[in-house]
């Protein structure tokens, strides 16, 4: 049984003409205890409403859940009562953002933000156990000098040290599942790689699961047990790691991979780039949704919705034509 | 940051110097200044105030000129007048005015106990009313308390006070005749109890409090509203939630006490205010408050009271300012004046 499962999940948001657009659409995938999910997609494919949506964190009151079950550790979460939910955030499933800048409140120290994470799922420990905690937890995510840090203010560190902070908030109470949300986006190249290291050494230390998002297929390749490569709001293809990246089906992860600036590829070569734009929410064709872009298309992709066909290293994909097309 | 403070103070010198020059320069230039009223007066064969020099009509000699230039003293070069002006003010003497003859601080003293009590209490109720109702409108956003209180408190801020004074005067003083008209205390005020006191002057306050408070509400009001709605949607808010904190303990845990910085800085620049007072206000209800004396001081050309009431309210508004800053430093550990910031 797998520690968190993702059926048919569906995120819709509420424009201003009062209109529900559906962003993310019936997406599925399973997450292993103490493996690593990597979720990729360009920006704008409705990553982050995924992964918000699992713990209920979506942006109220104009997005919401509209189809879908969520199924933590034999628990149906996605119909668990606010005061359950609230008992599972920071404690069986944490979250780092996007954006250290912003994550952090600016005006609490970061002793008082680690603190207060502990505080909330283990009231009972006196408040002297609290702070070793959070003196081992920034030790643990190589902060130098953690003693000084507790007592600094966000705006006294850098990038790559808030988000260090928010791994050790995230950390306190030793999750299962970590949802790291593009964690090294806003962060330049070394620090992304520095990172990138700690999470995988903690995710080992700790024997958590994770479900890392990036737009970064390199990145996922090294990371991740399993891909699933999303495109406009689906999943395009989702299967073990080593398969999507070595065999792609779907014609829009074998773009992206095309695109990735290779080792071995001559110096100043053109870069590879998708050709047109994802079509906007208001428009989706009825088809594909990767029709207007693909190389391959044919006139089924523009009538009908590709079924997620699973081929044979248990590689989902959702594309009329990746058989004839398979390299 | 004590050394950026002590400079901040240093700064009142200059400043408070500009500002007095200025309008001592322009009490010079302006016409209809004492000596003219007063040849007007003589000219009109009427009564000439205190100063008895009226030769029954016609115009002054000149000695008489020059004596009473010398009297007002407009007979030195600007500079050296203002610096005697200014060396008796830092001797605590404001002079004395033209129209009563009295001491300019005694005047105003007399009139500090009315103005400090509406000012306070404007100030008091303002920040009592609005931060909750801010609170509420910015939690309940788009709800009927909120689109409701809005409408309430934008109808106040649109009308001009005056017109809100006139309307509660002649509504609830003389139509239904259930405040007094005006003034402060009542004639028998002597003779009444303690709380005979406190209810006499309750009820003479509540209609000028009600037209200096219509206008305030609004500014406050929607600064609170707006620095709560913005700290709701703030990440940060996001992670506390993430963490397993409820909506109402992220709310008071985090959005409440940063949305509360910007209104906790305003406090020090609204010292000043303790000592405003409008005149338009004070003239409909018939309040001799600060207000009144500095605008009549104006009409009739009365400059050593212009001036005190100017010293003391341009020094009120320097202090608030650096009243405000140190709020500021104190509430939010970014600012650090005077230091580069970063890490
Ligand atoms: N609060 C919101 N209101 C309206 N539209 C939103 C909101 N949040 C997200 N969207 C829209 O939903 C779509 C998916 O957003 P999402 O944040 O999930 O993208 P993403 O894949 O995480 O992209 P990125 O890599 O840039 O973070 C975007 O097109 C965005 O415009
Ligand atoms: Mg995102």
């Amino acid at each position: 049984m797998s520690l968190l499962s993702v059926q048919e999940l569906s995120v819709s948001i509420l424009s201003d003409d009062g209109a529900a657009r559906e962003l993310v659409s019936k997406v599925s995938f399973d997450i292993e205890a103490g493996k690593t999910l990597g979720l990729v997609g360009e920006s704008g494919c409705g990553k982050s409403l995924t992964a918000m949506s699992i713990l209920d964190l979506l942006p109220k009151p104009q997005a919401r859940r509209s189809h879908g079950k969520l199924i933590f550790n034999g628990e149906t979460i996605s119909t668990a009562a606010p005061s359950r939910l609230r008992q599972i955030r920071g404690k069986n499933i944490a979250v780092i953002f996007q954006d250290p800048m912003t994550a952090l409140n600016p005006v609490q120290t970061v002793a008082q933000q680690i603190i207060e994470v502990l505080n909330i799922h283990f009231p009972k420990l006196s408040r002297r156990k609290h702070r070793e905690r959070a003196l081992e937890l920034l030790h643990e995510v190589g902060i130098p000098a953690p003693e000084e840090r507790l007592a600094v203010y966000p705006h006294q560190l850098s990038g790559g040290m808030r988000q260090r902070v928010m791994i050790a908030m995230a950390l306190a109470c030793e999750p299962d599942l970590l949802i790291a949300d593009e964690p090294t986006t806003a962060l330049d190249v070394t620090i992304q790689a520095q990172i990138v290291r700690l999470l995988k050494r903690l995710q080992e230390k700790n024997g958590m699961a994770m479900l890392f998002i990036t737009h970064d297929l390199a990145l996922v390749s090294q990371l991740s047990d399993h891909i699933a490569v999303m495109y406009a709001g689906k999943i395009a293809e989702y299967g073990p790691a080593k398969d999507v990246f070595s065999k792609p089906c779907h014609p829009y992860t074998q773009s992206l991979i095309a695109a990735l600036p290779g080792i071995n590829s001559p110096a100043k070569s053109p870069l590879l780039a998708l050709e047109g734009q994802v079509p906007a929410i208001e428009n989706m064709p009825p088809g594909c949704r990767f029709a207007n872009r693909c190389r391959h298309v044919a006139n089924i992709c523009h009538t009908e919705i590709p079924q997620q066909d699973v081929n044979t290293n248990a590689t989902m994909v959702a594309c009329h034509r990746w058989k004839e097309i398979k390299q | 940051m004590t050394g950026y403070f002590v400079r901040r103070f240093l700064l009142i010198i200059p400043t408070f110097i500009g500002i007095t020059l200025l309008v001592f320069a322009i009490t010079r230039v302006v016409p209809g200044g004492p000596i003219e009223r007063l040849m007007t007066q003589i000219q009109l064969g009427g009564e000439t105030g205190s100063l008895e020099r009226s030769q029954g009509g016609g115009t002054l000699s000149d000695e008489q000129m020059e004596e009473l230039k010398r009297y007002y003293g407009f007979d030195k070069p600007m500079l050296s007048s203002y610096a005697i002006w200014l060396k008796k003010v830092l001797q605590f003497d404001l002079g004395l005015s033209t129209r009563y003859q009295d001491p300019v601080w005694q005047i105003i003293k007399e009139r500090f106990p009315i103005s400090i009590y509406y000012g306070l209490t404007t100030l008091i109720l303002t920040y009592a009313v609005c931060i909750p109702l801010g609170l509420a409108k910015g939690m309940y956003h788009g709800s009927a308390l909120d689109s409701w209180s809005s409408a309430v408190v934008f109808l106040g801020y649109a009308l001009p006070s005056y017109v809100i004074g006139i309307a509660l005067i002649s509504m609830f003083a003389g139509y239904w005749d259930i405040f007094p008209l005006g003034g402060f205390i009542s004639d028998n005020y002597d003779e009444l109890t303690l709380w005979g006191k406190a209810s006499d002057i309750f009820s003479h306050s509540v209609l000028p409090l009600i037209a200096y408070l219509a206008g305030s509400f609004a500014v406050t009001t929607l600064m609170m509203k707006n620095s709560l709605m913005d700290n709701l949607s703030a990440d940060y808010m996001r992670t506390a939630t993430a963490k397993g904190l409820s909506r109402s303990e992220s709310v008071r845990g985090h959005a409440l006490r940063n949305s509360l910085i910007p209104v906790a800085t305003s406090f020090g620049s609204n010292i000043s205010l303790l000592l405003g007072g409008s005149f338009l206000i004070e003239t409909i209800f018939n309040i001799d408050g600060i207000g009144l004396l500095g605008y009549e001081a104006i009409i009739e050309r009365d400059y050593p009271i212009v001036m005190g009431i100017l010293v003391i309210s341009s020094l009120l508004y320097l202090l608030g300012n650096i009243l405000s800053d140190i709020c500021v430093a104190l509430v939010d550990p970014r600012i650090r004046f005077g230091e580069r910031s970063g890490s």
